[in-house]
């Protein structure tokens, strides 16, 4: 065995962003190597610098004896480097056999000159082509004959992801770069999944796997390599990383060592059954629900992101959401908001059916969404991103009164009120957001991942700006991976996994709960 | 509605007093399928009445002054035109959609307004004469050249090339993950784009008595009603702007009593294709409108156009 790919302190900034941040990664031949890490760790980036979307700062790849440092994308993946994308990225409009045709290019002989001259040569070659072709997509699970000549754009989802996969092979790759090939799949669809990546291993083909269904990657993995903040926190078998205590600190969050030794991954791996037991039942769910979800589902298309979720949040309580990345978090905020129409099921806050009212007359009625990646306006001044915030109101003396309110509220906002909202760190981007969405005077505050690529110290200060909000009267549904920071400060919590609720409690209960860990890293 | 009744009942007759329409229709149709390369690649570009300008001036230059055969004449210019191409491509095809567009639209007016409106040998505002033009016989030449053009597209758009053009009109960066040199393949398309308005230039130059350097011919509103030949004959497809070029050349003999309000009829024409039939008229599986009931039904979306 030799080690087909291998990065050599690899590093990408964006800015003052240290996406990757000194990399070193073997990957053997032959394996099926697993790459994780919370969202925003710089897998996605990671992936595109080897693939040469994006230009190496520093550092070296090789991919055996071929550098691959400083080399356009298409000469990469003529070296034999081939990848999927995670929003897959088919060429539409063209159908299923002509998109892995294309995939041939790197080792087609180019035949214009045949072509134009109709040789026969190019009609045999065609014709091999399109078998091979047809081989390809039989080999990952595709129907050929029933689906080559359809636009590509127009297949299942899951087919699309396998067509995806075919696409790729038909380069004939040393090395196949899988970017999240189970999002958002059903568990059967998974399982084929799942499947699919042992057959091709089996074949001798080195994958390297991103994921964020960690029972997908803990199972077909040999060996996992986890990121976070750019920084490779650890490396080993699926075992040795999923009890590592930097990767669970890494996933559920940065709760301080005290929360860190008694978190759920720090139990002893036999009474975890027993444990999960004791502590999973559902909380005492308060009579008066100020918002009542029931039932909820939600779907892109042909993607189902929340099945028969149902919550509800009484008046003055902090609700936390938590869950993996994908888990469906966002899509309930969103459609709370009315901005996803729900499939089925109910969402009442206040009386005001939110499946059915119009986003505007939601924040009128109190509920107000602070989005996730904060969303201000970055080429605006703060000052300006707070005044729009009040802009369809007429109360001019209350709006002025309240902005200097909120100023005082959040002093670093006051001091850099003249400032383009884009040069502000993080942390104060995301008080911008939340001080933007208590302007619209909120009775329940929506918060969609706070601390998402937050520093250590930013997150303490964002969550400690959550706990004054609440303490001040508003009511606060949280939505978080940060998962131990969120229970620290929750009245109760919900775990969604793949789209379902799978657990609810306390905080408390479920700080302890080694059920929450397996949410996160699979079991 | 004379126009359709003798098309249908007198051919011939036709063929003879529409001598002008139907050179000027196969001239269209080259300058659309120049267009359809760059919008099969996924580029919108608007310069081919840049390349037409100088594939005429060029071929109508060398006949004034040296008196060189039309074929040298014709071949210079093209030549010409894809040697203005790879200059021109090189600093635009940096630019994507709307803003590549707009670069060519530079292009073509200060080559109009900059270059021929203030070059003596171009004749300035007013013009070439051309004397060795030949409107009567020209026509055949036209038509020969328009059927080598598309078969030299169609065969184009088939093989590794093709493929690589249409991949990269979906997505530029699936197509590099794919290994597919994209710059590369954009300027291939591009060039071929000049050549072949370089060539329509020339050939159009041959068939009229005079070069008007005016806005119709090689402005912005030849730019837009070359693309206007693709959006209503659909760009998915190499029929399709041939198809486009066809109608919008007949339309203001068709309607020639209206003759005042032809941009309005074309307009209406237009917007009517757009609504209802957003890929064009020739779809990407071919004319899916008239499609015999015995033709398989190819299950493709058609592309849009631009």
């Amino acid at each position: 065995m030799y080690v087909l790919l291998r990065l050599d302190n690899v590093q990408r900034h964006f800015g003052g962003v240290h996406a990757v941040d000194g990399v070193s990664l073997e990957v053997e031949q032959g394996s099926i190597h697993g790459l994780i890490g919370p969202n925003g760790a710089g897998k996605t980036t990671l992936v595109n610098v080897i693939t040469g979307y994006v230009p190496f700062q520093s550092g070296h790849a090789w991919l055996q004896s071929d550098e691959l440092t400083g080399l356009p994308a298409h000469r990469i993946a003529a070296l034999g480097i081939s990848r999927t994308f995670q929003n897959i990225r088919l060429f539409k409009e063209l159908t299923a056999l002509e998109n892995v045709i294309v995939g041939m290019h790197t080792r087609r002989r180019d035949d214009t000159l045949a072509q134009l001259a109709t040789l026969p040569m190019f009609r045999r070659d065609q014709r091999s082509r399109m078998d091979d072709a047809r081989a390809l997509m039989e080999a990952v699970g595709l129907a050929a004959g029933e689906i080559a000549d359809r636009a590509a754009g127009t297949l299942p989802y899951g087919d699309q992801r396998r067509l995806e996969i075919a696409r790729a092979l038909a380069l004939r790759p040393r090395l196949l770069i899988l970017d999240e090939p189970a999002a958002g799949m059903n568990p059967s669809e998974k399982q084929g999944i799942r499947e699919l990546i042992e057959h091709l291993n089996e074949g001798g083909l080195t994958i390297l796997l991103i994921d964020h269904d960690m029972r997908l990657v803990m199972s077909v993995c040999k060996r996992v390599a986890v990121l976070d903040f750019g920084r490779k926190i650890a490396e080993g078998t699926p075992a040795e990383v999923s009890t590592d205590a930097s990767v669970i600190k890494a996933y559920l969050g940065t709760g301080g060592e005290k929360v860190v030794r008694s978190a759920p991954g720090a139990t002893a791996g036999g009474d975890i059954e027993a444990v999960e037991q004791s502590t999973a039942r559902p909380a005492a769910e308060p009579r008066e629900a100020i918002l009542d979800i029931e039932n909820l589902t939600v779907s892109y298309g042909a993607v189902t992101a929340v099945r028969g979720a149902s919550l509800r949040v009484a008046a003055g309580e902090v609700v936390a959401l938590i869950g993996a990345n994908g888990a469906g978090k966002s899509t309930i905020l969103n459609t709370l908001s009315g901005l996803i129409r729900p499939d089925s099921g109910t969402a009442v806050f206040d009386r005001l059916d939110l499946t059915r009212a119009k986003p505007s007359t939601i924040v009128r009625h109190g509920l107000v969404q602070v989005p996730e990646g904060r969303e201000i306006l970055a080429r605006q001044t703060v000052l300006e991103n707070l005044e729009l915030a009040t802009w369809g109101r007429r109360d001019g003396g209350a709006k002025r009164m309240q902005i200097d309110a909120v100023m005082k509220r959040f002093p670093i906002l006051g001091e850099r009120r003249a400032l383009r909202a884009g040069t502000l760190s993080g942390g104060e981007q995301q008080m911008l957001a939340i001080a933007r969405g208590l302007l619209a005077r909120p009775r329940l505050l929506l918060l969609d991942e706070p601390s998402l690529g937050l520093a250590p110290q930013m997150v303490d200060e964002v969550f400690r700006t959550i706990q004054e909000i609440h303490d001040e009267g508003t009511t606060i549904l949280l939505v978080e991976q940060n998962a131990l920071r969120a229970l620290e400060i929750a009245d109760r919590a919900y775990v969604l996994e793949t789209g379902q609720i799978r657990l609810s409690g306390t905080g408390d209960d479920l700080l302890h709960n080694p059920a929450v860990r397996r949410a996160y890293l699979g079991g | 509605m004379d126009f359709f009744v003798q098309l249908f009942t007198d051919p011939v007759a036709f063929w003879n007093s529409h001598t002008l329409l139907i050179a000027q229709i196969g001239i269209n149709s080259i300058v659309a399928s120049s267009m359809f390369i760059v919008l099969y690649s996924g580029q919108l570009s608007l310069a081919a009445p840049g390349f037409m300008a100088i594939g005429a001036y060029t071929s109508v230059l060398m006949d004034l002054y040296w008196h060189t055969p039309l074929a040298l004449n014709i071949a210079t210019g093209v030549l010409l035109a894809g040697v203005m191409g790879v200059l021109v491509g090189l600093p635009v095809l940096r630019l994507r959609g709307v803003f590549l567009a707009i670069a060519t639209i530079g292009f073509i007016e200060a080559l109009r307004l900059g270059v021929i409106l203030n070059l003596p040998i171009t004749g300035e505002g007013l013009g070439l004469k051309t004397i060795d033009s030949d409107p009567l016989n020209g026509i055949y030449l036209v038509l020969v050249c328009l059927a080598v053009v598309l078969f030299l597209v169609w065969r184009l758009t088939k093989g590794r090339l093709g493929a690589a053009w249409a991949a990269i009109r979906q997505d530029e960066l699936a197509a590099l993950s794919q290994g597919i040199h994209v710059a590369r393949y954009k300027m291939i398309a591009f060039v071929l784009s000049a050549i072949l308005a370089g060539f329509a230039g020339a050939l159009e130059a041959h068939l009229q008595t005079f070069v008007d350097p005016g806005d119709q011919q090689y402005g912005v509103t030849r730019a837009v009603q070359v693309l206007s030949f693709a959006v209503l004959g659909g760009s998915g497809n190499f029929v399709g702007p041939v198809v486009g070029a066809l109608v919008v050349t007949s339309l203001p003999w068709i309607f020639v009593q209206a003759l005042n309000y032809i941009n309005i009829v074309t307009g209406l024409f237009l917007i009517a294709v757009i609504v209802f039939r957003p890929q064009g008229i020739v779809g990407r599986g071919g004319l899916a409108i008239i499609r015999p009931w015995w033709w398989p039904r190819r299950n493709v979306r058609a592309s849009s156009p631009g």
